[in-house]
């Protein structure tokens, strides 16, 4: 008489254990007490060892599977004994392509299986309903975790339901293979090709290469140069102030509001600084900053200002200009820059508003930095920095109260200007934005 | 049936004998002079002859020269298309011609050029200068009228037709677009109806019912003129020629029909007897008759049965002078058995091998081209030079028709490119015509006098009463009495309309459809017809093509094996191979058995969808029964109408407001919801639609699954819409009906759905059908039709597993191949 060995309870809360690894396999003669198989519960690891001499007849489960506790997991008897009865039930083998059946007969197919939720995905082909496979590709999810209820072992709809109830994410390949894309199939369906041709890839890649060697995109060879350019040729260096941003929030807040009924586009904290800015470049005293210095000895002063605006698109640094800035509305600037934005991500930007900037504002306030050094777009003499806005606290009145503080960093031309006008810049750049609707009267 | 005639046993078992009379064969010996002596004929009337007899022998060479020369006229040019020549059988055409008006209509067969240029040329010489021009130009909107008047030569009138006759012709054989059925009929289907001229068809002895249905609508329609059906000796062993020659002679006409109507089909059955059916030869190898005019036994008259020397013009003319007397006496149909031969082969890829050169060396020597133009120079009719002069001038008609058909500026092909559906707009007529003649119906009695129409209008025309009872079955306004009352109501608004078919008369129809009409109808619109399924489909498409509306009616749906060529060549092309010239008004009813066993039970309502041209549809309820027939009615489209036996019954469940006693129409192509749900949506086809609404029932008590069941109602045409709509819903769809599932038309639905809502769909569609075995007996009808639980059984192991169901039939997709392999 054969003996199965189950999966031991190891405890009141533990319902299932993962095999981790079988130290017999089918055939092996296996004496009392030596061990088995290994497993682990979410606690810890453990050997289970053989009760009885024998010859091992038939391994149930694989490693990794999770295996319900009091499960049959192995048979241990004498060669040619049946296992069968032992056989844990949904663990059915293969079935030999089903035996034809007596018309006489009515036969009956057996209603699927409690569905147990698979802890790894299905391996292989997945049998999956077009509208499930739609599904899961809309909502990101694998269909490979999903537990198939549907007729013939499908995964259906429901599943897939279940299985985004469930709260599963999407494995990176099932990304790969889903987000975002359209299959090669016609219409951008999902073939099965689309299916295991990124998984299969997401397998080679993600463990094996150490590294990949790319090209640089032209876009980022030419920043590479030109920023090589500016930190080699150009003494540049930094000053950094921060001011009061109660004003500017608050004006910024009401255009908000009034936005609709004035007539007027979404206006960001970035356009009031680009329109600040051409004011403050505009006047004759800071002429240095709005300039170009032409090789190594000419000093360009230009009439207009006009504002290089850095932008971050998918290929990388673009600087589109935005001319005569210092005539235009804050409302006009708001218009134009986003287009400038819009044309620069979308990539099919005019080079002509990629160059003639006469100074450029980067910035990374939306992003969280407090402060950075700026580089140097040559043949221009400053670029300004725009900072995060942070909670700072000063007295007033014998009074500790917190303020919201932006920061300015200005990287500028030694060759062209000295630290004391930048720096008074700074504070002229400072008195206006504190007191932008003053500026907004002249 | 008629109680009026009693079927005496004396009389069946009286010791006599049947007499057959003698049948004259070749008696004309009249000469040339005799006729102009007894003025039959002048002198231009014999040279005329002759001019046409020319124009068909260039036609028919220049098919030759251009098929095995790929040269005419010093012209290159191809022609892929059939050439079935009647080189030798120009003088049987023009004879028969000759006397024929532009009312009197002929019908051809696969070789009849010959027979529609004698026609055509014959209607010109009838037809006034006005007339003619009238036809002309309104033909083709004028556009072929345009073209040969830029480049015709012709001086007067009756030239400038001939001229455009032979372009139209010429075109439709080269299939331009300029041809008489726009290139669409072509060799083996031309014709040309203003000059009298029916079609041709290409599948041997298929004109005989056709014909005889022309034949028949002029009996009805009190029209004159007669009709010829022409045929080869080799359809004279074709049933459907039977068929049609007993239909037309049917002993009613005589005895029963009323005053004005009596008196057989004015039809000649003119049997163009070359001796040849392609190479068997009929008299001694397939044949019985020895000679063909035997058939003529058919009737006690013979049907003034004739054998004719087709060779000699005169003959023909003389033989067709009394057969149209006899038939003007209402004594016809008359057959004619007319001795021809075809000097060139069956087509121009005969190598006859059936012949010896001999015979045709022989037969050459009396060609009628020779023969005839040299006894007219005896008789002094003319002299050689001046039928010389008529032959040139005939043969330069034809190449300068030639030069302009061939030419690809002048004749275009039709152009696909700009015009992508102009073929799909031709499969249908579409239109809407409430009769076809506007004198008055010829009815025995008002409407409301009608026992049937009485007892109709106290029925419920709901099948439940205000408490939601149903009311009794015999209570019920039914499906039988819906057909009845659209078919009634259609009696006394289209003149036009007759019905005919197997027992329709006396007995009501096998299944008592028409109870309530054989008072109400005379003969001549309600007649019953010979268990001839071939002639009654064939003769209905004659009827329709003719200009009348016709209902005929097969009983069992398996009799359209009986009727194949009639329903699926004919009937079903005959308006889009005209390109829209002819309407087929005609309404098939077929009903589908179920108690009967294997050729008593079956529902073909896929062999019909798969002709193009063809309208099928099947209602399931009283209200479509009656609205779709409406609209059967009303069209101008060939309908098979699809009725079921298990359902004569049934009530209205479905329109609360009951069946309208009043006109209303219901369109084809819209399936109808019968059934709201939400998880699975069922497409029936025919009565299943009874056994998918009761599983439906069953799933949402027992297993909380909500079906939404649809009703086809029309297979052809068919709007997706609203299954795609429920599919996109439910994710599931199953397609039952009671036909067999291999070649189901439910499977051309199933892949049709797949493709517009794939990624609807959370299972493959599946089609439950009958099994596709014979039909059993109807004890074993649970083991052979759709039945409730199989609807659940295929659910559960298909589309959405059933919790603790236990399924009895198997339709796993093991078992399907398992079949498939054994063709099963």
């Amino acid at each position: 008489m054969a003996t199965p060995v189950m999966m031991p309870n190891v405890g009141i809360s533990v319902e299932s254990c993962i095999l981790t690894e079988w130290h017999k396999k089918k055939g092996d003669t296996v004496k009392a007490g030596e061990v088995l198989f290994s497993y682990e519960t979410d606690k810890s690891t453990a050997d289970e060892v053989a009760e009885v001499d024998g010859t091992v007849l038939e391994l149930f489960f694989n490693e990794g599977d999770d295996i319900p506790v009091m499960t049959n997991v192995c048979v241990i008897g004498k060669e040619g004994e049946s296992v069968e009865e032992f056989r844990p039930a949904g663990e059915a083998e293969e079935a030999p392509a089903a035996a034809p059946v007596a018309e006489a007969a009515p036969v009956v197919e057996a209603a699927p299986a409690a569905p147990v939720a698979p802890a790894a995905p299905q391996e292989g082909f997945v049998k999956c309903s077009p509208r499930a496979r739609a599904l899961a590709q809309k909502a990101g999810v694998d269909p490979r975790f999903a537990t198939p209820t549907g007729a013939e072992g499908r995964v259906v709809e429901k599943d897939i339901r279940a299985l985004m109830a469930s709260g599963a994410t999407a494995t990176p390949a099932s990304v790969g293979a889903y987000e975002g894309q359209s299959g090669t199939g016609l219409g951008g369906r999902f073939s099965v090709n689309d299916i295991n041709a990124p998984a299969a890839a997401a397998a080679s890649v993600a463990p094996a290469a150490a590294y990949v060697d790319e090209k640089m995109s032209s876009v980022r060879r030419s920043i590479a140069k030109a920023m090589n350019t500016s930190l080699t040729t150009i003494p540049q260096l930094t000053h950094t102030i921060t001011f009061d941003a109660t004003e500017i929030m608050n004006f910024r807040k009401k255009l908000k509001a009034g936005a609709e009924a004035l007539g007027l586009g979404n206006i960001t904290l970035n356009d009031m600084m680009i329109f600040a800015v051409s004011r403050v470049l505009s006047k004759p005293e800071h002429k240095a900053l709005n300039a170009n210095l032409i090789d190594g000895d000419t000093m360009r002063y230009f009439s207009g200002v006009h504002v290089g605006v850095a932008t971050d698109t998918d290929r990388g640094l673009l600087v589109p200009t935005l001319f005569d800035a210092d005539k235009k509305s804050l409302n006009e600037i708001s218009a134009e820059a986003k287009a400038l934005f819009a044309e620069a991500k979308a990539g099919n930007i005019s080079p002509d508003k990629l160059k003639g900037a006469s100074f450029t504002i980067s910035n990374l306030g939306s992003l969280g930095i407090e402060h950075f050094t700026p580089v140097i777009n040559p043949p221009q003499t400053g670029i300004l920095g725009v900072d995060a806005i942070t909670t700072r606290v000063r007295e007033e009145n014998g009074e500790i109260k917190t303020y919201p503080a932006m920061g300015l960093s200005l990287t500028y031309d030694h060759r062209a200007l000295d630290g004391a006008p930048a720096s008074k810049f700074l504070m002229d750049l400072k008195n206006t934005l504190e007191n932008f609707s003053i500026l907004l009267c002249r | 049936m008629p109680k009026s005639m009693y079927v005496d046993p004396k009389q069946a078992f009286k010791k006599r004998n049947i007499k057959f009379k003698d049948i004259p064969v070749c008696h004309y010996d009249k000469t040339i002079k005799d006729e102009l002596d007894a003025k039959n004929f002048t002198k231009a009337d014999l040279i005329g002859i002759y001019a046409d007899m020319v124009a068909i022998r260039e036609f028919e060479t220049m098919l030759m020269d251009i098929k095995l020369k790929g040269n005419y006229n010093q012209k290159d040019y191809t022609y892929p298309g059939p050439s079935h020549l009647a080189i030798g059988e120009e003088a049987t055409a023009v004879g028969q011609a000759y006397l024929l008006g532009v009312e009197d209509f002929i019908f051809g067969t696969h070789r009849s050029h010959h027979e529609v240029i004698a026609k055509g040329l014959s209607a010109i010489k009838k037809l006034s200068d006005d007339e003619l021009t009238e036809i002309m130009k309104s033909y083709n909107n004028g556009v072929n009228y345009e073209t040969v008047m830029k480049y015709s030569t012709a001086k007067n009138t009756k030239d400038l037709a001939k001229d455009f006759f032979m372009y139209g012709i010429m075109c439709e054989l080269f299939a331009k677009d300029c041809g008489f059925s726009r290139g669409l009929g072509g060799s083996m289907h031309a014709f040309f109806l203003p000059f009298g001229i029916f079609p041709n068809n290409a599948i041997v002895g298929g004109s005989g019912p056709i014909a005889t249905g022309v034949a028949l609508y002029k009996k009805c329609n009190q029209k004159g003129g007669v009709v010829v059906a022409n045929a080869g000796d080799g359809a004279a062993a074709r049933g459907p020629v039977y068929e049609s020659m007993n239909f037309a002679n049917m002993d009613q006409f005589k005895e029963l029909w009323e005053d004005g109507y009596k008196g057989g089909l004015p039809i000649i059955y003119n049997f163009n007897n070359n001796h040849y059916g392609m190479g068997g030869q009929t008299k001694g190898e397939t044949m019985a008759y020895s000679d063909l005019a035997r058939l003529a036994a058919f009737t006690p008259d013979q049907m003034h049965a004739e054998r004719i020397n087709g060779w000699n013009p005169l003959a023909m003319i003389d033989a067709y002078r009394r057969s149209i007397d006899t038939i003007k006496k209402g004594e016809g149909p008359v057959l004619l058995d007319v001795v021809t031969y075809r000097l060139s082969g069956h087509s121009t890829s005969d190598v006859m091998t059936y012949r010896t050169k001999e015979e045709v060396e022989e037969w050459s020597k009396s060609d009628p081209l020779t023969v005839f133009p040299k006894e007219l120079v005896k008789a002094g009719v003319a002299t050689q030079k001046e039928l010389d002069k008529v032959r040139d001038t005939v043969i330069d008609r034809n190449k300068r028709m030639f030069m302009l058909a061939s030419d690809l500026e002048i004749s275009p092909y039709t152009d696909y490119d700009k015009n992508p559906n102009f073929l799909e707009d031709l499969m249908f007529s579409n239109q809407t015509v409430e009769k076809m003649d506007d004198r008055a119906c010829d009815v025995r009695m008002p409407k409301e006098e009608n026992e049937r129409f009485k007892k109709i209008a106290g029925q419920a025309r709901f099948a439940y009463d205000a408490t939601g009872k149903m009311v009794p079955k015999l209570k019920q306004y039914n499906i039988r009495d819906a057909i009845f009352e659209a078919i009634f109501d259609k009696y006394y608004t289209d003149p036009t309309l007759i019905s005919y078919g197997e027992d329709v008369r006396d007995w009501n129809g096998a299944f008592a459809v028409y109870r309530g009409l054989t008072e109400a109808l005379p003969y001549h619109r309600l007649f019953n017809a010979p268990i001839s399924e071939s002639a009654i489909v064939g003769s209905a498409v004659g009827y329709g093509m003719a200009g009348g509306r016709a209902i005929v009616e097969l009983m069992y749906c398996d009799f359209i094996g009986c009727a194949g060529d009639e329903i699926f060549n004919q009937m079903a092309k005959w308006q889009s191979m005209s390109a829209g010239g002819l309407k087929m008004p005609v309404v098939l009813r077929v009903s589908v058995g179920s108690k009967y066993g294997a050729q008593h039970s079956q529902d073909w309502t896929a062999l019909c969808a798969h002709i193009p041209g063809l309208k099928v549809v099947f209602p399931v309820t009283p209200y479509d029964a009656k609205g779709m027939m409406n609209e059967a009615l009303k069209g101008t489209d060939p309908v098979v109408f699809f009725e079921s036996q298990r359902i004569y019954d049934m009530g209205e469940r479905f329109v609360k407001e009951g069946v309208p006693e009043g006109y209303y129409e219901v369109p084809f192509g819209e399936p109808a919801i019968r059934r709201e749900g939400k998880d699975l949506t069922i497409l029936t086809i025919g009565a299943t639609l009874y056994r998918a609404l009761e599983a439906a029932e069953e799933l949402e008590a027992k297993y909380g699954i909500s079906a939404e069941v649809i009703d086809a109602r029309s297979v052809v045409p068919f709007n997706y819409d609203k299954v795609i709509e429920s599919v996109k819903k439910t994710g599931n769809i199953l397609l039952a009906s009671d036909a067999c599932t291999r070649g189901n038309i439910l499977n051309d639905m199933a892949q049709n759905i797949t493709q517009m809502a794939f990624d609807y769909l959370d299972a493959p569609p599946v089609v439950l059908g009958a099994k596709n075995w014979i039909t059993p007996a109807f004890e074993y009808d649970a083991e052979f039709f759709p039945q409730p639980s199989w609807f659940l059984d295929i659910i559960h192991q298909k589309l959405i597993p059933l919790n603790g169901y236990v399924a009895d039939q198997n339709f796993t997709s093991v078992e399907l191949n398992r079949k498939s392999a054994k063709g099963v």
